[in-house]
């Protein structure tokens, strides 16, 4: 028999090791600190005259406050040295949210192989012009790899129209997007990856540390790096991250980003990103926003489809005719392996047909065939970070487990939406799929 | 101690870096303290995820004097309670349901990624009623002392210490049916 205190030991002394989910760790301290930047004042709480009388009242008390600042000053020069010119990233992030309209030039390359001895490259450079109010312009210089003439192409969001434009003129072409409520939503919020916000939202959520001061163009600057292979979000598979930034150490704001990520797609690649030549709460005409679009152009209106589970239930449909069941797992890794291997007359038709075609208009293909499974996979990548708990079966659950669960994500607290193997979908309640999970475990 | 003075001091000048640094520090501990109290894996990220929006939002009016850790864990402590009352109220959960609960929050997707010992521990204590669970949990594992549980809690000290050994009394013999078996 164990004696009580031996148990009190046992309890004490146990180490109950727990891990966290990184992804989900980043997503809740930007909550986090968009909660604090809501709540807090930038008045320092030590400054009010009530403090100060209280001190200087008792000899014991303006004793005890001078020991203080003295401990306070030299725990603050070692946070100060940890953080060169102690500029805090998320102070940064919360000053660049609050411009209303910036500029910056950007340069994107991407290296990778066709085939063990056939290297390809592809550059892109281009402009931005941003507006809170008007959306944004965006000119992009796609280089030629073999040295003919690059394509150029227009690519404006119109916030105020709902609208997404993108032409083309070496085609003399244009396509226009017609956007709902929720995808201009996310598209003023800077959801695509080349946005300096949302770059800067990323590194503040992984771990970073300061490389520090620098002289730009006879500016100071402090750089920050992170090198957490989380900063890539799940696209690659083991992933060599190093990604920095250099802030100005007088006005706060970056002055230049630089991310070279090495993974797996496919193949193993490497795609760098350059961001620089900032310009900050610049003054904008609204006539640089509207596009103009020759007469002779033709156009196509598309309207891109919502992140539903209809769409989502396509995009499995879409997986089963291409693979011939459902993948292991739904990002782009799992995807193109499960591709890669296939022999469906789907897939064999679909590697038919863009064999010997360049790496670009091959992805490009890809990209337009498997629209569907694209709409599946940004459909759990936001149940994800919505923290709707999502969870999904493919490994085991086949189109035959027409009553076992395939996917299943929260819709509130006591109840979840699921897929079930034949693709029909019904809510059900935590205790019902409490059930329902057991038969997939088995 | 000193470094968690100072990034209150911090946290309440307007810092997000403290904030960010306090949320890494203390995250885990807080999350292993609501599992083993909840043994419910779901439950226990609800709440530590409201405790920390809680704590960021009150930089301003946040008034702390002591201890940066047992502040949190206090609160914690509080929203399980609440958390478990409300549970009592809609529904009763046999002690023969709890494992399965915790077993399936073992998924990637998940924030916490639970260890076989916490799993193990959590099932164990959830056999005991709340009120002993809390105690002993709070006692050993968040290094409370019973007056600041008696306080947190707003009975008396005696009763604190009461449940506390019929809490240990009743884990020796569930620990003692496990070993046996």
């Amino acid at each position: 028999m164990r004696a009580a205190e031996n148990i009190e030991k046992l309890i004490k002394n146990l180490n109950l090791d727990i891990d966290t989910n990184t992804e989900i760790d980043r997503v809740i301290l930007v909550e986090l600190l968009e909660a604090h930047k809501k709540s807090k004042k930038t008045k320092s709480p030590f400054t009010g005259p009530n403090i100060r009388r209280t001190i200087m009242k008792s000899p014991i008390a303006k004793l005890a406050a001078a020991a203080l600042i003295i401990i306070a000053c030299l725990i603050g020069l070692f946070l100060w040295r940890t953080t060169g010119s102690g500029i805090a990233l998320a102070d940064v992030l919360a000053q660049i949210e609050k411009v209303k309209t910036f500029r910056y030039k950007l340069i994107f390359k991407l290296t990778g192989h066709e085939a063990p001895d056939k290297p390809y490259y592809s550059e892109t450079r281009g402009t931005s012009l941003n507006s809170e109010e008007y959306g944004w312009k965006r000119i992009w210089e796609r280089l030629d790899p073999n040295g003919g003439d690059s394509t150029f192409i227009e690519d404006y969001f119109l916030p105020q129209k709902k609208t997404r434009i993108e032409i083309t003129p070496k085609q003399k072409k244009y396509s226009r997007a017609e956007l709902d409520d929720t995808q201009v939503e996310r598209l003023q919020k800077g959801g695509i990856g080349r946005d300096p916000v949302a770059f800067l939202k990323k590194i503040v959520g992984s771990k970073y540390k300061s490389l520090g001061i620098e002289t730009i163009d006879g500016n100071e600057v402090e750089v920050f790096q992170t090198k957490d292979p989380n900063w890539a979000m799940g696209y690659f598979k083991n992933p060599q991250v190093d990604v920095k930034i250099w802030v100005d150490v007088k006005t706060r704001l970056p002055v230049r980003y630089e991310s070279s990520v090495t993974g797996q797609v496919g193949d193993r690649i490497n795609q760098q990103l350059v961001m620089y030549d900032f310009q900050w709460d610049i003054p904008v005409d609204a006539d640089e926003f509207e596009p103009v679009i020759p007469d002779d152009y033709t156009g196509t209106v598309v309207k891109p489809a919502a992140m539903t589970e209809e769409n989502a239930i396509q995009g499995l449909r879409q997986c089963v005719e291409l693979f011939g069941n459902y993948p292991e797992s739904i990002d782009f890794e799992g995807l193109s392996s499960a591709f890669e291997k296939s022999e469906t007359p789907a897939a064999m038709r679909l590697k038919e047909e863009i064999k010997g075609l360049s790496e670009g208009d091959k992805a490009n293909r890809l990209m337009d065939d498997a629209l569907p499974i694209r709409f599946l996979i940004r459909f759990r990548f936001r149940l994800l970070m919505d923290r709707k708990d999502p969870q999904y079966y493919g490994k085991t659950i086949t189109p035959k487990d027409a009553d076992k669960v395939l996917m299943r994500w929260k819709v509130s607290d006591k109840e979840y939406r699921v897929i079930f193997g034949d693709l029909h979908a019904e809510t059900v309640t935590a205790e019902a799929l409490a059930e329902l999970e057991k038969l997939v475990s088995k | 101690m000193l470094e968690d003075k100072v990034l209150i001091w911090k946290f309440k000048c307007g810092s997000s870096d403290a904030l960010s640094r306090i949320y890494e520090k203390y995250k885990k501990d807080l999350l292993k303290l609501a599992t083993i109290l909840l043994n419910n894996v779901s439950d226990a990220e609800d709440i530590v995820h409201d405790v920390f929006v809680s704590f960021a939002q009150s930089a301003e009016k946040l008034k702390l004097s002591g201890n940066l850790k047992s502040y949190l864990l206090t609160c914690v402590a509080n929203c399980a309670r609440n958390k478990n009352r409300a549970n009592q109220r809609h529904q009763s959960i046999g002690l023969d349901k709890a494992e399965p609960i915790i077993s399936r929050s073992k998924t990637p997707e998940r924030w916490m990624i639970c260890s076989e010992e916490l799993r193990r521990w959590s099932d164990a204590m959830a056999r005991l009623p709340y009120e002993q669970r809390e105690v002993v949990i709070l006692h050993l594992r968040a290094g409370m002392k019973f007056r600041q549980i008696a306080k947190l809690q707003a009975i008396s000290i005696n009763t604190i210490k009461g449940r506390y050994r019929y809490g240990l009394d009743k884990l020796r013999s569930i620990l003692n049916g496990e070993m046996k078996k």
